[in-house]
């Protein structure tokens, strides 16, 4: 039982990552209308901008809002240059978001190596809590997306701002009659998406070393969270990425490790065959084309 | 269905003016001048080419060139006359590869034997994968087929003995006909060659046929083509098939070129760059893929990129060709060719 709880921790900080990275998926796809394939190259930069902040010095919490700074405003620059000319053609922007995710990863081996890169343990603490161990780094890990996640949902569902945005989604050209930027939205949307993929690169590299691949295969986790739990759909990321969480946990311990990846592209795929709006409902994402 | 009912759904108001002429007698279409031209004069560059003397070099990009047109041209069909793009295709060419590398190690079973199998095998499983297609949209579809890949990858380097594991399967070369050895390049450049000629041909064969005829329906308006009796489904999950056969070959011509395969050659990203090729050459005219690959395959000789920058040009490339030219680099060319022919014959009638 206590393996067994030790593995439950553990996979919850693992899922906070995902859950960072999918809640950013879900509200670009969902709200915003883009299906950024680059997103996991954003979590990778962002880890990358942190690493190098680190590495110079830096304090790990300031290296953090770098990262988040550093991936906001490559956000706004891939918006404003890329994605808002295939607004109305989301399969363009979909493979351009390819091209993106190549150069990404790319310059980042050009500028940078390949080689796997990792920080030390900003804060070196164990905390023993009926006989589980638990790494402070990881509770702390958790925390943050856990005030992460109650502001971006108090923020959609809550805030003036929030209303404006779903009543954009819903209805553009009668969101825009009443006297909504639309497109100031869509912009705002994909860079808090990018925010989120860089303090989810920040955490990650706390966490775990990562290499320029590391995008590549976190955008297919982050997807399956954000289709698993509907998109555009805050609550339905977060219990997508314990679904996964949990999945890779219990595949770990008692399955066979080796297939761990397997378990969670397969629980997509029936899930997107089944119910392509996901678990808990969502839009259907950018006029299903 | 008769064939008359299908011609009707394209004659039908509701589909883009750009429609080809439907009222052409027989079942094929007579290719215009400009297509025959160009094919004899491609054909001939394809047969000159290894007496230009390329070198060891440039002759091995050709063939890569050929195979990677080849699986191009079943993405084509695909994503250009059915309108469904996929990221999984190296997926598919990875299921030709490994079932000739299985034959081969498991039963001692050649190339010839061997090629059926593949192109059978891999049609089927593209059939399978496109199942899907049918249920979600278009972008849910992309990423189920990447996921198609990463599970491939995966199953393929924990398959133990029988796949090869992580280090993957040798071949031995092709055992030619006529005592002609295959394992020599130049040969093996003519046989690429033969394929890649046969996959042009059949590419335009089914897209001017009643079938693309009716693959354009679907693809224009599909209530419609479903309102006049057409089974789209059966339909699309066919154009996956062929587009699963394609690669296939494309597949195990790969296997028997580089004589080794490994699961990485397989996954994710070796699909998304045929994806990019595809949309860098332009999947509708008849020679954009394979005009695609040979942008992508010799762009880094020619331009004396490693292989760091070149994916970097590739991403730039792929981002200005979506942007300036979404019909591909050989849809762009092509419509420089139409406006000039249309400015010449308007100023020949004054």
């Amino acid at each position: 039982m206590d393996i067994f709880l030790q593995q439950l921790i553990n996979s919850l900080s693992v899922a906070s990552v995902t859950i960072l990275i999918g809640m950013g998926i879900t509200l670009i796809f969902g709200l915003a209308g883009i299906v950024n394939f680059a997103h996991g190259e954003f979590l990778m930069v962002g880890g990358m901008v942190t690493w190098l902040l680190v590495m110079a010095g830096v304090n790990f919490f300031i290296a953090m809002f770098g990262a988040m700074a550093a991936v906001g405003v490559l956000g706004y620059v891939a918006e404003r240059t890329l994605f808002r000319f295939t607004l109305n053609r989301p399969m363009n922007g979909f493979i351009m978001s390819i091209g993106l995710s190549v150069i990404l990863q790319n310059v980042v081996i050009k500028a940078l190596n390949e080689v796997q890169k990792s920080i030390p343990d900003p804060i070196a603490k164990v905390w023993a809590i009926g006989g589980v161990d638990i790494i402070a780094m990881r509770a702390i890990v958790v925390a943050i997306t856990v005030v992460v996640v109650a502001i971006t949902y108090f923020g959609i569902t809550r805030s003036r701002y929030g209303v404006a945005l779903r009543a954009s989604v819903s209805d553009q050209d009668t969101a825009a009659l009443m006297g909504i930027p639309v497109r100031r939205y869509v912009t705002g949307v994909f860079i808090y998406g990018s925010v989120l993929a860089g303090l989810g690169g920040a955490l990650m590299i706390a966490l775990f070393p990562i290499t320029p691949f590391t995008g590549s295969v976190v955008i297919i986790r982050g997807f399956a969270v954000s289709l698993i739990g509907g998109l555009g759909n805050v609550g339905g990321a977060v219990v997508g990425g314990l679904v996964l969480g949990l999945v890779d946990a219990l595949s770990a311990q008692y399955g066979y490790p080796q297939w761990t990846d397997a378990y969670s592209l397969v629980v997509m795929i029936v899930i997107l065959i089944l119910r392509p709006q996901g678990l808990l409902g969502g839009t259907l994402g950018p006029r299903a084309t | 269905m008769s064939a008359d009912q299908r011609r009707d759904a394209v004659a039908m108001p509701g589909f883009s003016a750009n429609t080809r002429k439907t009222g052409s007698s027989g079942w094929l279409e007579r290719p215009p001048l400009d297509h025959i031209v160009m094919g004899v004069a491609i054909l001939a560059f394809l047969i000159a080419f290894p007496f230009f003397n390329p070198g060891y070099r440039f002759l091995s990009l050709a063939i890569t060139t050929g195979f990677t047109a080849i699986a191009l041209y079943g993405l084509a069909l695909q994503f250009g006359q059915a309108g469904i793009m996929s990221v999984g295709h190296a997926g598919i060419m990875g299921i030709g590869g490994y079932t000739a590398a299985i034959l081969a190690n498991q039963l001692g079973i050649g190339f010839w034997l061997a090629l059926p199998a593949s192109i059978l095998l891999s049609a089927l499983a593209a059939g399978l994968v496109g199942l899907p297609s049918l249920r979600v949209g278009g972008q849910h579809y992309i990423i189920i087929t990447f996921c198609f890949c990463a599970l491939l990858v995966i199953a393929l380097t924990n398959g133990g003995d029988f796949t090869g594991a992580a280090t993957g399967l040798d071949v031995g070369p092709i055992a030619g006909p006529f005592g002609i050895n295959l394992a020599k390049l130049r040969n093996m450049y003519y046989l690429v060659m033969l394929a890649l000629v046969v996959s042009l041909v059949l590419t335009y064969v089914i897209v001017h046929s009643p079938y693309g005829r009716t693959l354009w329906a679907i693809r224009e308006n599909e209530p419609l083509a479903r309102a006049v009796g057409i089974n789209t489904n059966f339909h699309k999950i066919g154009v996956f098939a062929l587009s699963g056969a394609f690669a296939g070959a494309a597949g195990i011509l790969q296997t028997y070129y580089l004589r080794h395969i490994s699961p990485p050659l397989y996954g994710a990203f070796p699909s998304l760059y045929l994806a990019l090729m595809v949309m860098l050459g332009g999947a509708r005219p008849l020679y954009g893929p394979l005009l695609g690959a040979i942008i992508v395959t010799f762009l880094p000789e020619v331009g004396g990129l490693d292989p760091i920058d070149s994916r970097i040009a590739y991403g730039v490339g792929l981002l200005l060709v979506i942007l300036l030219l979404p019909a591909g680099v050989s849809g762009g060319l092509l419509g420089l060719y139409r406006s000039m022919i249309g400015r010449q014959r308007r100023a020949e009638k004054g």
